[in-house]
């Protein structure tokens, strides 16, 4: 008895802080429409601030926690909304959880930045007043902390009910909910309520965080403080992102399930701990299939800003082609190390296509591609290999048996929410990704299954081999890089095939419109689960390939905020397009790597100012979280805009023999060993980054010069290089909207003499 | 800008001139144009009814006065000022009252709750009560009732009640009568002219032409997106029926 | 038998009542218009006939089959098709491909029966019919509303439906455009047979097609026959009047 009141008081004290965290959700989620993945990142970031202020300088509590709640907090909600959230209006509901997705791998980036997780000393994250401060209740000990933080939660429900009933401000975010035209209307500013809000919710998350920390014991691991919140998720989805009363009983049910597992399962089962971990996604999981099915809809945007335009079949062979060939003329000239590197990088990209059929093609979102990587893995390492050793190879049924099993995975996945919104697949998919994580891939003991001894991931590595189909074996570094390159450009072509054919249409017919293709007649769940299906093989099948070039994969290389950091670059890249794909494989695979390597060697060939480079280095693993932010901005990706690029170096024929010609002189350097790899890679840089616009300047000033006129002069040079003009004057009043102020600037108009209308 | 402007803000404009002013305006939804350069005059103290069918763009024209839409042509006077450029927010907090057709309630807000939002044009929430309650006592029956649950006169009333309370300068109505009895649009018509009474102009877009034609001094018929014709009820009633009905 | 009928329909929102007992029925060749004031429940019929809402009592039956539990897409398939009036064009797609892709949605459900056609070939029949050969590869965003409208239209053609429901196929169109349009729907009933509803403002073109007009008002049909009766019926005058007194 004592021990189940024990457990119930702590499962309430954490089901508590699960509700403080996923209020903030819902709170957000109300008032802008965004569903905040960053919820977790803002509490973990929270958590070090406060270790910082509290532990790092000695502040007391007090003002520590007035700096991080008070201040800290809410402005870093508000900055959020104002410069990143702000944007995503008008934008796909994948643009949104992308950005949201991008802020929390940015702040990850950060904390680690900051916070050196391999430090010395290790931090120590205190309870309120100590872990002594025990009072017995019931004839059970708790701690003062626990109180706290129960009795915060409390009156966080207490005090968002009084907020959202009792106050301008609280009722007038209810009614943007119901229809933020008329709050405006009536004089309201939704833009400023949203702001708020978000402020809250940020205020919720760090409270939640610094009350967290402690209670789980956890060290302080960004990656983990953020998954702990990020638990959060189940509980506001019980309350289907609205309800506050709902999502404190899913808080508290999920706090309590916490810890009777730990209470009551047997001790000799050896994955309660992993199954207690993964319970809040389990828990998510079981939520979205019983959720009720959403009504179709049409269409809420008009008109989405992302525009994808298609390639024909021929650009998609000659761009296969480019491809390979040129990554043939490379492997002539590469180390094996780079070499390794771009294979890595290939079959990234491979996996990212699993992404662009997916997301570019159909709309759905997967968070967890990599999760499928590491089932077709798992299958590939028990059944997919022959030989022992050295000679060990991964065989072609091994191959095509991993990506079936990944699609069947896949239908287990989707099934469930394929009923509902977009958002709800994704949240499947991760809690998926969690789930895999947590639970198969920790999975180092021996099972008995079907009366045979069996261990899913023993040793926490797992060797794979490269394959060998039929009489070619693909073990060496070029010969595997060869196929990947070849395996790639074929899936890209199949892409582009599929988007020429009668199921490519029906997908994009579905992506832009369900309620249209349901009364034409198609079975739209259907097609959302082949599509999810087929990605999901793919993904299988470019996962192991990346465990095959690695030779030997430990649980982390398919951890969640790899995938996530996969599906962002993706997006950035363009995610309507194979390209995309292509570029966010080489940029995460390779670039990041390639230029981390560049600044620690640059490092140490110049100690005097190794600091500047260690920055630097910093400064390049926030950079693709910094690029994802900025998605609000150019939602088709990347690749719109190298597309337009090329198309202009085309119309510009001496520019683009002088690219190719730099390009041939460079490699034929290198391949005669006059260049180096590394400066080759940086000759190439500059010649694809710098030529374009430089030969693009001179020959605008030629053109102009040939056509007789001077060419126009910057604005800021105007009154310099030339006196103003009237025509000047006037551009720049309607550049500045001086004419369009009204209210804002009262400029009087006379009015028009009257006239009544007769 | 601060919410406690005067309510009445644009009325200070001295003169008789015209209180709101459409001079050429052109607006589209996207790439598609729906109102091809409007003109239009709300004098001063009157009140003006937009008639025409349906999609003709009478809420366009009153989505522009009301800030929501941003012409891409032409100009919108109130007071003689241009508003170009205004959000509806400023204009509401400056004593200019839009109420949107069909939909002049927030459904999951009580009654008392809906008239608190309409204090963020300037004005104190018990003053509002007592207008609205006074005005429509049924009102004050059901002040913790949610909105969304009331018949829809009710509803209207309670969006009629803000217009009453918030003491404009200007009243925009779109489609008052939507969905409602006819008995209840008389009631609803008797208010806006009692409105009118009080000096306030009024702008009203209708499909129910001779509901509104009692109460308005000028009419203007709205076809394709242009104003086709602009007359006082009188010489405007027997072209009505071709407008709505065919001939 | 009917191709459509609607029995005692009823469908509320809340508390509000968006359709109270409304019966119509569809014969094959015919053409019904729907007309009736904004907000008085006519999307709201379209979309319960389709199954994109759900009704709180009546049932509706397709070819004398009861199909009010069915999905939408299933309704779909047993040669029910229909257009929005907020525009539901698959905007990645060209206007050809729009229309296309329904001829293939519709391969995938008639593959069993053998009935399946060549989209791409069918799609270009409907194109010339319908009069779209000049937008065919234009974006579909980029052609005005009354286009659209027409786009609309020949998807669901494209289904080889017995019956199409048409929401306010008109507005955005210019006056030729509906003349050609009538006569479309006209061609339609009269050479295959089609049961044709029709929400629409434009009188002149609902009176010149429709057979049979119903006028619903607050959710009820208030009015019911032939174009001469309903332009008549004081009842629908003062519905759409406002008036307390009819003009006769």
């Amino acid at each position: 008895m004592q021990q189940f009141v024990q457990y119930t008081i702590l499962g309430l004290v954490l089901g508590g802080v699960y509700f403080i965290a996923a209020s903030g959700l819902v709170v957000t989620y109300t008032t802008s429409g965004i569903f905040n993945f960053s919820q977790g990142a803002i509490a973990m970031l929270a958590a070090f601030t406060y270790w910082q202020l509290r532990w790092g300088w000695g502040w007391p509590a007090p003002i520590a926690l007035l700096v991080v709640l008070g201040v800290l907090a809410p402005a870093l909600g508000a900055v959020l909304y104002q410069v990143v959230m702000k944007n995503l209006r008008g934008t796909s509901e994948v643009t949104k959880i992308v950005v949201s997705v991008g802020v929390m791998l940015g702040f990850l980036a950060l904390a680690t930045w900051v916070w050196n997780p391999t430090a010395s000393s290790p931090r120590n994250f205190q309870k309120f007043f100590g872990a002594n401060a025990i009072v017995e209740i019931f004839g059970v000990r708790i701690t003062w902390h626990e109180i706290i933080s129960f009795v915060l939660a409390l009156g966080i429900a207490a005090g968002i009910r009084f907020l959202f009933v009792r106050t301008r401000s609280g009722v007038a975010m209810r009614a943007v909910v119901d229809d933020p035209e008329l709050l405006e209307l009536n004089g309201g500013r939704p833009e400023r309520l949203a702001t708020i809000s978000w402020a809250g919710g940020a205020f919720l998350a760090a409270l939640a965080g610094i009350l967290i920390t402690p209670i789980t014991g956890s060290s302080m691991s960004a990656n983990a403080l953020t998954l702990l919140v990020i638990d959060a998720f189940a509980a506001a989805m019980f309350g289907r992102l609205k309800s506050l009363p709902r999502t404190f009983v899913g808080a508290i049910v999920l706090g309590l399930t916490n810890y009777y597992v730990v209470a009551y399962f047997p001790s000799s089962w050896t994955w309660t701990s992993a199954f207690r971990q993964s319970i809040p996604m389990i828990m998510l999981f079981i939520i979205l299939i019983i959720l009720p099915q959403d009504r179709l809809r049409g269409t809420t945007v008009l008109r989405t800003r992302e525009r994808f335009h298609m390639p024909t079949m021929r650009t998609a062979w000659i761009a296969a082609l480019v491809l390979v060939v040129v990554m043939f003329s490379l492997q002539t000239i590469m180390q094996p190390s780079p070499m390794k590197t771009l294979a890595y990088g290939m079959t990234l990209a491979m996996i990212a296509l699993s992404l662009v059929l997916l997301t570019g093609l159909a709309g759905e979102i997967n968070l967890a591609a990599l999760s499928f990587g590491a089932i077709g893995t798992i299958v590939v390492f028990h059944f997919g290999t022959t030989g022992s050793g050295l000679d060990a190879r991964m065989t072609l049924w091994g191959i095509v048996l991993a990506s079936l099993v990944c699609a069947v995975v896949g239908a287990v996945v989707a099934l469930p929410a394929l009923r509902l919104r977009g958002l709800y697949l994704a949240l499947a998919t991760m809690a998926f990704g969690v789930f895999v994580s947590k639970m198969v891939l920790s999975e180092g003991n021996p099972r008995r299954l079907f009366g045979r001894d069996f261990t899913i991931f023993p040793g926490g590595t797992l060797r794979i081999p490269r394959p060998k189909i039929g009489p070619v074996d693909f073990n060496s570094d070029k010969a595997f890089l060869t196929l990947v390159t070849v395996l790639f450009a074929l899936l890209a072509i199949g892409l582009v095939a599929i988007r020429h054919s009668g199921y490519g249409r029906r997908l994009a017919a579905m992506k832009d419109s369900p309620a249209a293709c349901a009364t034409l007649g198609m079975s739209v769940v259907r097609l959302k689960l082949s599509v999810f299906m087929l990605s999901a093989a793919v993904a299988g099948l470019g996962g192991v390939l990346m465990s095959a070039q690695l030779g030997a994969v430990s649980a982390e290389r398919f951890d969640i905020f790899l995938s996530l950091s996969l599906l962002m670059v993706t997006v950035v890249g363009g995610i309507g397009y194979a390209s995309g794909a292509l570029l966010a494989g080489l940029f995460l695979g390779c670039s990041l790597l390639a230029m981390t390597n560049t600044l620690t060697k640059l490092g140490a060939d110049y100690a005097s100012i190794q600091a500047i480079f260690a920055f630097m280095i910093s400064a390049v693993t926030v950079l693709p979280a910094t690029i994802g932010i900025t998605m609000g901005k150019n939602p088709s990706g990347a690749v719109t805009d190298i597309v337009k690029g090329l198309n202009d170096i085309k119309q510009a024929r001496p520019l683009m023999f002088t690219i190719i010609g730099f390009e041939v002189g460079i490699w034929l350097l290198t391949a005669t060993d006059v260049l180096t790899n590394w400066n080759f890679v940086i000759l190439t840089a500059i010649n694809l980054l710098v030529v374009p616009p430089l030969g693009g300047a001179i020959m605008k000033k030629r053109a102009y010069a040939k056509a007789g006129v001077a060419p126009p002069t910057p604005a800021e040079f105007i009154g310099i290089d030339r006196a103003y003009t009237q025509l000047d004057l006037d551009e720049m009043e309607s550049v500045l909207g001086f004419d369009a102020l009204g209210v804002a600037a009262p400029v009087l108009h006379e009015g028009e003499p009257a006239h009544a209308p007769a | 800008m601060s919410t406690n402007i005067s309510a009445s803000h644009f009325s200070s404009h001295d003169g008789n001139g015209p209180l709101l002013e459409l001079a050429g305006v052109r607006a589209s939804y996207g790439p598609i144009e729906v109102l091809h350069g409007v003109d239009l005059v709300v004098p001063q103290g009157s009140v003006v009814a937009l008639l025409g069918p349906n999609g003709a763009g009478k809420s366009t024209i009153l989505k522009v006065c009301s800030g929501l839409l941003q012409p891409t042509a032409g100009e919108v006077r109130v007071a003689g000022r241009v508003i170009n450029g205004a959000t509806a927010d400023q204009l509401a907090r400056l004593g200019l009252c839009t109420i949107p057709e069909g939909k002049g309630v927030f459904p999951n807000l009580t009654v008392r709750e809906n008239l608190w939002m309409a204090t963020m044009a300037g004005v104190s929430l018990s003053d509002v009560e007592e207008i609205a309650y006074a005005r429509f006592p049924r009102l004050g029956e059901r002040r913790k009732q949610l909105a969304g649950t009331m018949s829809g006169g009710e509803q209207q009333m309670l969006s009629m009640a803000r217009a009453l309370s918030v003491n404009p300068a200007l009243l925009l109505l779109d489609e008052l009568s939507m969905g409602l009895a006819p008995l209840v649009v008389a009631n609803l018509y008797e208010i806006v002219a009692q409105v009118s009474e009080e000096g306030v102009s009024i702008l009203v877009s209708e499909q129910f032409a001779r509901t509104v034609l009692g109460i308005a001094h000028y009419a203007a018929i709205v076809l394709h997106g242009n104003v086709t014709r602009v007359g006082t009820p009188a010489e405007l009633e027997d072209e009505l029926s071709a407008a709505y009905l065919g001939s | 038998m009917p191709l459509l009928e609607t029995v005692g329909v009823k469908v509320r929102f809340g508390g509000n009542v968006a359709l109270d007992d409304v019966s119509i029925s569809i014969e094959p060749g015919s053409i019904t218009g729907l007309i009736g004031p904004n907000g008085a429940g006519k999307t709201t019929l379209f979309n319960a006939i389709t199954g994109l809402q759900s009704v709180s009592s009546g049932s509706v039956m397709l070819n004398g089959k009861d199909v009010t539990k069915f999905a939408p897409h299933k309704r779909a398939r047993l040669g029910l098709a229909r257009t929005f009036q907020r525009l539901e064009l698959f905007t990645s797609l060209s206007v050809r491909d729009n229309i296309r892709v329904a001829g293939e949605i519709r391969n995938r459900w008639k593959s069993i029966g053998g009935g399946r056609m060549d989209a791409t070939a069918e799609a270009d029949r409907i194109i010339d019919l319908v009069g779209l050969r000049d937008v065919a590869d234009r974006e579909v965003g980029e052609i005005p509303t009354g286009n659209a409208r027409v786009v609309e239209l020949a998807r669901a053609l494209m289904i080889q439906p017995s019956l199409l429901l048409l929401d306010e196929p008109a507005s955005g169109q210019t006056e030729d455009e509906t003349e050609a349009f009538g006569k479309l729907l006209r061609k339609l009933a009269a050479e295959d047979g089609l049961g044709i509803c029709l929400v629409e403002h434009d009188m002149d073109l609902v009176m010149n097609v429709c057979e049979t007009i119903h006028v619903l008002e607050f959710g009820r049909i208030i009015s019911s026959g032939s174009a001469e009766h309903v332009r008549t019926d004081p009842v629908v005058i003062d519905a759409y009047l406002g008036a307390p007194e009819s003009v006769g």
